[in-house]
């Protein structure tokens, strides 16, 4: 250290100074990196290694198992409710990740409008993100109750008798993707951010061009905001695969009626922590993965078609 | 010198928090509910030698309110007895999260030495070699098959070995609203017993708008109208009890489920659906605000209708049957076990006996439920009230879910068997063979 102290005073060259200088930095920047490194690897890397084991094992947590080669993914693919619990999840992500975007984008171009009180707009549609996920559970399990909901009640006064639902087989995903949409706040947000990021000068050219609102928003707005689309796309796909504490709420973690909402981690916990079957859920966890990474780099690939980046 | 204080201070920082982190992962700072934490190990060490030292004894529950309060009177009448032994009480929350903490701690080496535990899971953590075996020990304090219920002790048994001390348990019976029955001209004093009076009244009670139900007399598969709760009640059987098979497809209990997609059809079962997926819990319980008129529930009911809505007038009766004779029903509850592991197993197991004989039985359940002995449920006077004498008269010939290590495999496969063949997707049979397959099948890796 005093060694390394005193040259300093000596007159190096600009470029060996600058090294030194970088190459401390350095050693500050990974010293305060440090702790959460070790925790990386101490509860990150170390176990999800650990899993891909596992995953070849049939592991309960109470006892290491024994080594069973691929069986685990030999009985994963002749188990019906994996394959019910990956279409679950699928309808889910291809429904819902659109419409979320569809609806994100629009929200945030009516929450863009240089209107009064547009504070007080934009405070209400963040509100419900702020709810968390178990009581937003319970509170629409009240609003669509099929006989004494608010929203059936509704209908019913306009002469519709509505679905059932959550108690329906074929309604009860489409209103958790309903339920889902409360959620939205959080990407209307990053919205609001991408579109305070087009400059002024874009609209105005449009303006004297005499662009109306439509070609502006299709020729300026839209392509300039695909960056964060694309950021929205990519987090929306990954969550959607996820989806565990709503319907598991819902459902008690059954995932009634007749397994029409058995997502596929819920299914993947059951596994682990109920049937101790660990080896399997691990398997599970891993073929999650790489669904997920193989669709998150074709959106990858694709995004070089559509996104633009500003000055590029 | 400048430099090297910069570097100090990030160095400091990430100093103590790696040295936080350690700590936090090592085992020999006191974390919640760890064995080692108030006692030296060195009075545990004299104790077992017989000295005069004092032992800690750890027990993780979930009990909240009345049953903590009784769990402290439990606590003090032992300590009185047992002035070596101190008992700790941890609050872990007694839901799917309690299990995976004791999980973990049972994988990590380090568990309570005692946890309150759903004698449900028995089977499948005996199966783990995950808990402590009782029989020596009961044997020895004169804890045996005579001390419970049937069901008790055979909950608590696993491959003819005792793995956990029954405490506290329910059962399930009909519960009907006698206003509705004076309603519409049924005896409130004469409920149904055979199936066809229940038909017979559930189509009285009825009223339907449409598709909406007014109010609904009876859905077979309510609350808890488990498949378990009919299958016991037509006489069948879910397991063979010599091999150890899972028998979901006993022709009884395919009859069973058989009545119960007949029933559903009668009333549609998308309409019933509507009615059930979301119904209310507490003061919006649909028993309580009067939308359904009989429904299979257990005893905690009786607590809930007192709490919300303490003028209902209603009662009880065994679950029909098809002859309308022979009644019984099924029963769960908890149970303390010692989990592998604990360094203070005879201690622990004084606490245990202590709750497994009279004394604590009855300061444990008293004002709050039924307990494993027979006695102490006439003491607590539950034979003398009209409600509660129902649940205890059938104690006796209560079941108990099989103990196997696949027991929440087989709950789950008859959930889902029940809910597809009401549903019309497939036929009882179809699913019951399924059932019986699956479970049979997951199961053969224990028996190598």
């Amino acid at each position: 250290m005093a060694k390394l102290a005193e040259s300093v005073h000596l007159k190096a060259s600009p470029v060996a100074r600058k090294q030194r200088s970088f190459r401390r930095t350095n050693v500050i920047g990974w010293l305060f990196a440090s702790p959460w490194a070790l925790g990386l690897i101490c509860f990150y890397a170390i176990p999800m290694f650990a899993s891909i084991y596992f995953s070849f094992t049939t592991y309960s947590i109470l006892q290491p198992g024994e080594f069973v080669g691929l069986n685990n993914y030999k009985d994963l693919f002749n188990d019906p409710l994996f394959w019910k619990s990956i279409y679950n999840t699928i309808y889910f992500a291809v429904f819902f990740v659109p419409i979320s975007i569809f609806f994100g984008v629009a929200l945030a171009m009516m929450l863009n409008l240089k209107v009064k009180g547009m504070a007080i707009y934009r405070t209400i549609f963040f509100l419900p993100t702020l709810v968390p996920q178990v009581a937003l559970a319970v509170l629409w399990m009240w609003l669509l109750h099929p006989n004494f909901g608010l929203v059936n009640g509704m209908l019913a006064s306009i002469g519709i008798d509505g679905p059932p639902w959550l108690g329906g087989e074929a309604w009860s995903k489409p209103s958790l993707i309903l339920m889902s949409l409360w959620g939205i706040g959080h990407a209307v947000v990053i919205y609001l951010a991408g579109l305070g990021d087009i400059p002024d000068e874009y609209y105005e050219a449009a303006e004297i061009d005499g662009a109306n609102w439509f070609q502006k928003t299709k020729t300026v707005t839209l392509p300039l905001l695909t960056p964060v689309i694309f950021y929205n796309l990519v987090m929306g796909t990954i969550g959607a695969f996820q989806q565990f504490t709503l319907p598991y709420t819902m459902t008690k973690g059954q995932g009634t009626p007749a397994n029409s909402m058995t997502f596929y981690v819920m299914y993947l916990y059951e596994n682990g922590f109920r049937y101790f079957k660990m080896g399997y859920a691990s398997a599970m966890a891993w073929i999650l993965f790489v669904i997920v990474m193989a669709l998150t780099a074709l959106i990858f690939i694709s995004s070089k078609r559509w996104v633009h980046y500003q000055g590029k | 010198m400048r430099k090297s204080t910069k570097l100090a201070f990030p160095t400091l920082v990430s100093f103590l928090t790696i040295s936080v982190l350690a700590t936090a992962c090592s085992s020999t700072t006191p974390t919640t509910g760890g064995t080692n934490s108030t006692t030296p190990s060195s009075t545990a060490a004299s104790n077992e030698k017989g000295g005069q030292g004092n032992v800690t004894v750890t027990m993780w529950h979930g009990l909240t309110s009345i049953d903590l309060e009784n769990m402290n009177k439990v606590v003090k009448a032992f300590e009185a007895k047992n002035p070596t032994v101190k008992i700790k009480l941890v609050y872990t929350e007694s839901n799917e999260g309690a299990d995976q903490k004791l999980l973990t701690a049972v994988a990590g080496g380090n568990p309570p030495d005692i946890a309150y535990f759903d004698r449900f899971k028995v089977g499948s953590w005996a199966a783990q070699g995950s808990l402590t075996d009782l029989s020596t020990m009961a044997a020895g304090a004169g804890i045996n098959k005579n001390s419970y219920y049937p069901f008790a002790w055979d909950e608590s048994n696993y491959k003819g070995k005792l793995y956990a001390i029954p405490l506290g348990t329910d059962s399930r019976l009909l519960f009907y609203n006698k206003d509705h029955f004076k309603e519409v001209g049924l005896d409130p004093n004469n409920p149904p017993k055979s199936l066809a009076e229940l038909e017979a009244a559930s189509e009285k009670l009825t009223i339907k708008d449409g598709k909406r139900f007014k109010r609904i007399g009876f859905i077979p598969w309510y609350s808890q109208g488990w498949l378990y709760s009919w299958g016991w009640s037509f006489g069948g059987d879910f397991q063979d009890k010599s091999t150890g098979k899972i028998t979901a497809n006993d022709p009884k209990v395919v009859d069973a489920l058989q009545w119960m997609t007949d029933f559903g059809k009668k009333y549609n079962v998308e309409d019933i659906a509507g009615f059930t997926s979301a119904a209310g819990t507490d003061e919006m319980d649909p028993f309580i605000s009067g939308q359904i008129s009989m429904k299979i529930s257990g005893n905690w009911t009786v607590a809930g209708i007192k709490k919300f809505k303490p003028n209902l007038n209603y009662g009880v009766t065994p679950i029909p049957t098809p002859t309308g004779s022979n009644f019984t029903t099924w029963s769960g509850g908890m149970s303390l076990i010692i989990p592998k592991g604990s360094k203070n197993i005879e201690p622990a197991w004084k606490f245990l006996e202590f709750l497994g004989k009279e004394e604590g039985q009855y300061l444990l359940n008293a004002q709050s439920g039924m307990s494993v002995i027979d006695s102490v449920n006439a003491k607590f006077g539950y034979k003398d009230d009209p409600i509660m004498k129902e649940f205890v008269n059938i104690l006796p010939k209560s079941h108990n879910r099989p103990v196997i290590p696949e027991g929440q495999l087989l709950w789950n496969e008859l959930a889902s068997a029940t809910e597809k063949a009401t549903r019309s997707n497939g036929t009882p049979k179809e699913n019951l063979d399924k059932v019986t397959e699956t479970v049979n099948k997951a199961l053969e890796k224990y028996n190598k």
